[in-house]
């Protein structure tokens, strides 16, 4: 497979009486290659070795990478079914027992049951995630259609990667996160990245982001904080908040005026571009400045950098799609790559920086309200019948679409919604507007957690199932790229812990539906099953064997058959996945923020991530290195503004806004713009930043806001001295 | 063919990797024996590594009246033996950098052995060999002369800082500034 100049033959170090299992990282869609070190005497992992043969990350890993596996032997794992009978103790980690599979099974079955009994099939909910295996994603889909019977089936991808999807498969037709595969990044010459603080959220892209840099090539960040990777970047454009699309307009702007534009290219494969050229003809440097905060300058050399690059890649990630408007910043990104060209073909294209680690397979293969296997579409009758042939139902059998993340809270709260089965996610940190969405888990009549730790939401359910975590169970993932590796399993599952997909069969045997789940034995018995689903849908993975995955060092999607190598580069062809094989150029009006600063509220709150923690923490918050290296979180605030407030740095202080409150330490620096603040959202309970951030959701995606809304801070009462 | 750790300061993006590496080394006792700075925090995000240098002729040893800091033939500077260390802690005060950690408990010194169980065998050092950036890297002689000749300007701005270095070292450094001189494509 591809080796390219970074790759160099080393051997491992395997120490007596131990073994190497190759596998990959837990955390983030970099999927970094790694090798779990096992002792052969205890059969337990111990350590981890660098996997030096991984062509995509070359034995590099990032400190949660490195200790990663310290998460399965660790004291805090759930190794046994808990039950809590006293449910005024909800929302506390009180009051759990211990139980057995069996109890906790006829409990979950008979309330269940009740519970749809009473107010019908839809009073049932699940809310899953996409750090786990596609073969799990895949079946807690069949799980909540066919072993519940219930529309409402949503998934944690509402918070981080569907404003990605939503864009590509307007621009594209298809959604698949990277055009290219990351061997690529570092032989381009031109990299536009937009709200990704990638030296923190994907640390082993920066080898070969820098190497762009050290050819003589280009890096230009967007984002209005300067990150690791902006402080080194040929060009920071560090703009207002939740104001991408002005500059993606104004860019897209120049580059046609500026002659940059590839009129055969457009001519040939795109639609929309008249309407787009006069739609972003207003958004002028000066235009673009006043709504950005961008100079000028800065915004117009973006663009010939851009323009005059041979090749070139737009990179994206949360910045730009965490907001109400993030399919149109995804798309409007996108359009600089269409109207130039500099797409399909070796080097050039578009990637978002994927999230979690399963966050592209995760998304494909039916957890999302209204996608089934494939991508298909469950409003689609001939992609309903092809995915009812596979699982044994009738169409009438399979629910109808339900509704996103957020909204699944929102009718938990009117109580149309009672029941919960929870997996992979850990919302009561990850959603926002928590002091509503806790409530509404609180809310519930009957609410199961499968997780391997007391989560914080895990303080919400009735039941907790123990789960595995991911070196305790094989399966495929989808990494950033879209290539489809595999994860192996280095130990035994700890105490009575076990993987989702066989805590689901189990369940759906209670639940009467064993008929269509008994036959899933083993892991493997689950990715048969899931390729066959995933036939002839956009995102095809039936070529995509276990034996090739290894063999090949990973497949990138679409697969088709046996003798399909996979596709690590998408249009080479210039084909583009919708109808008539054309992308679309977007005509994208601007709009601002759901929540501007105001007399009251005059400070842009934005949150995100540090290196040392992954999503809610649940999983790295436990991890001795790295919690000492970020124990808490904190407020960012320039100097001159904390001057205004009159803080100083490690100062505790109040910052809120209309939904919440918390408090924070000041952290001073020049880093970040003076009209914004930025907390790190990884912490639990009353450090949780998203008690404070805005519901606003995205018209296509459902993806909240995070990325913006208004706060006011405040210095804390002087303790009073008695 | 003989490998130096080789430090390219300027790419440096603090994740603090080569840290938690350094536990994962068979003979380290899961202690980190490394270093990583924030520059100028309340003004940017710029961060340096501090590792061992491996001197020619180490102070650390030098210093060390129960001569228990061994020098090994790969030239990487070992850890105090255990059973010579007194626990004076005069190589930590003779070490320009300040290297060498001292464990209160066992009253002994511990510092970087440059991973010595892998490089012997010429395998990276655990640091190198996940540093997400390339700030550390594992390179040939001959790579390090390149490196050198690429970024020795000689323009009364800046050279590379191997000549200012107290002594000669094993580990090679590049001091920020790496992209001085890069022509660019376009």
């Amino acid at each position: 497979m591809q080796r390219d100049k970074f790759f160099k033959e080393i051997e491992n170090v395997e120490h007596p009486n131990e073994k190497l299992i190759k596998t990959h990282c837990s955390y983030c869609g970099m999927q970094c290659g790694m090798n779990l070190r096992v002792n052969t005497a205890t059969n337990k992992i111990i350590g981890v070795e660098p996997r030096y043969d991984w062509p995509v990350t070359v034995g590099k890993m990032c400190p949660k990478g490195v200790t990663a596996y310290q998460q399965t032997n660790h004291n805090d794992r759930i190794l046994r079914p808990l039950i809590r009978d006293d449910a005024s103790l909800k929302g506390t980690k009180e009051g759990f027992r211990e139980a057995s599979w069996e109890e906790a099974y006829d409990l979950i079955a008979e309330k269940f049951g009740e519970l749809q009994q009473n107010y019908g099939k839809d009073s049932l909910s699940v809310f899953s995630g996409v750090s786990m295996t596609n073969e799990k994603c895949y079946l807690t889909g069949k799980f909540a259609r066919v072993a519940l019977g219930t529309r409402y089936i949503d998934y944690n991808g509402r918070f981080c990667m569907s404003s990605a999807a939503g864009g590509f498969l307007r621009s594209f037709g298809v959604d698949r996160g990277s055009t290219l595969p990351w061997t690529d990044i570092h032989e381009t010459d031109c990299l536009f990245i937009a709200g990704s603080n990638t030296a923190e959220c994907h640390p082993t892209s920066m080898f070969r982001i820098w190497n762009v840099q050290e050819r003589g090539g280009y890096i230009i960040v967007v984002d209005p904080r300067e990150t690791p990777i902006a402080r080194r970047a040929d060009l920071h454009l560090d703009l207002k908040p939740g104001t991408d699309l002005a500059l993606a307009n104004g860019i897209v702007h120049l580059l046609i005026e500026k002659g940059y534009a590839d009129e055969e290219f457009i001519k040939q494969h795109t639609n929309g571009f008249e309407e787009t050229k006069e739609l972003v003809k207003q958004f002028t440097p000066e235009y673009t400045s006043y709504l950005t905060g961008v100079a000028p300058e800065k915004i117009e050399r973006a663009a010939e950098i851009y323009g005059k690059a041979p090749n070139a890649v737009v990179m994206f990630a949360r910045g730009i799609e965490q907001q109400h408007k993030g399919v149109d910043n995804v798309s409007g990104y996108t359009n600089m790559a269409l109207v130039t060209g500099k797409i399909g073909r070796p080097k050039a294209g578009v990637a978002t920086f994927t999230g979690q680690g399963n966050g592209q397979g995760g998304r494909e293969h039916g957890q999302k309200s209204d996608l089934l296997p494939g991508y298909r579409k469950i409003t689609n009758p001939q992609h309903v019948q092809e995915v009812c042939n596979v699982w044994g139902i009738t169409p009438e059998e399979m629910p109808k679409a339900g509704v996103s993340a957020y909204e699944m809270f929102e009718l938990m709260d009117q109580k149309e919604i009672r029941g919960l089965y929870l997996l992979c996610s850990n919302p009561a940190v990850s959603a926002p507007n928590l002091n509503f969405v806790r409530n509404a888990m609180k809310s519930l009549d009957f609410m199961v957690c499968a997780d391997f730790y007391l989560s914080e939401s895990a303080e919400f359910a009735d039941v907790i199932l123990p789960s595995v975590t991911w070196s305790e169970d094989e399966g495929t993932v989808t990494n950033i790229e879209g290539r489809i590796i595999k994860i192996n399993k280095a130990q035994q599952p700890l105490g009575e812990s076990k993987p989702d997909w066989q805590m689901q069969v189990e369940l759906a045997e209670r639940l009467g539906k064993g008929e269509n789940f008994s036959h899933l034995k083993t892991a493997k018995d689950v990715a048969e099953e899931f390729r066959l689903a995933s036939k002839g849908g956009s995102a095809d993975y039936y070529g995509a064997t276990w034996d090739k995955i290894e063999k090949q060092d990973g497949v990138f999607w679409p697969c088709k058959d046996e003798g399909d190598e996979g596709t690590p580069h998408m249009f080479l062809d210039k084909k583009f996945y919708h109808p008539d094989g054309k992308a679309q150029i977007c005509a994208l009006p601007y709009r601002p923020p759901a929540e501007e600063p105001c007399e009251e509220y005059p400070l842009r709150l934005t949150t995100g991530r540090v290196v040392y923690h992954y999503l809610s923490g649940n999983q790295t918050r436990r991890i001795q290195f790295l919690k000492d290296m970020c124990p808490e979180p904190y407020v960012e605030v320039h100097p001159e503004t904390a001057g205004k407030y009159n803080m100083e740095h490690d100062e505790r202080i109040r910052l809120y806004t209309r939904r919440g409150e918390a408090v924070y330490k000041v952290k001073v620096t020049e880093a970040i713009r003076k009209d914004t603040v930025f907390v790190p959202y990884h912490f639990g309970h009353e450090e949780s930043i998203n008690l404070l951030t805005i519901p606003a959701l995205d018209p296509k995606s459902r993806m909240p806001e995070f990325k913006a809304c208004a706060a006011q801070m405040e210095k804390l009462e002087p303790k009073k001295v008695l | 063919m003989k490998k130096r750790l080789y430090i390219e300061l300027e790419n440096c993006i603090g994740c603090r990797s080569c840290l938690a590496a350094c536990t994962q080394c068979g003979g380290h006792e899961e202690r980190n024996r490394n270093y990583v700075y924030d520059v100028n925090p309340h003004v940017n995000r710029q961060t340096m590594p501090l590792m061992c240098l491996h001197c020619e002729n180490p102070a650390c040893a030098r210093s060390c009246p129960a001569q228990a800091i061994q020098i090994h033939e790969t030239g990487a500077v070992l850890s105090a033996l255990v059973e010579k260390c007194i626990g004076c802690q005069n190589c930590t005060i003779a070490c320009p950098y300040g290297i060498p950690k001292f464990d209160e408990e066992q009253n002994l010194m511990y510092k970087c052995d440059l991973c010595i169980d892998r490089t012997k065998d010429g395998i990276p050092p655990m640091c190198a060999s996940v540093c997400p950036s390339n700030t550390l890297q594992w390179l040939t002689e001959e790579e390090i002369e390149q490196k050198q000749r690429r970024h020795d300007l000689d323009n009364d701005k800046w050279v590379t800082s191997m000549p200012y270095l107290e002594g000669a070292t094993n580990v090679k450094v590049n001091l920020p500034g790496i992209l001085q001189g890069t022509e660019k494509l376009f």
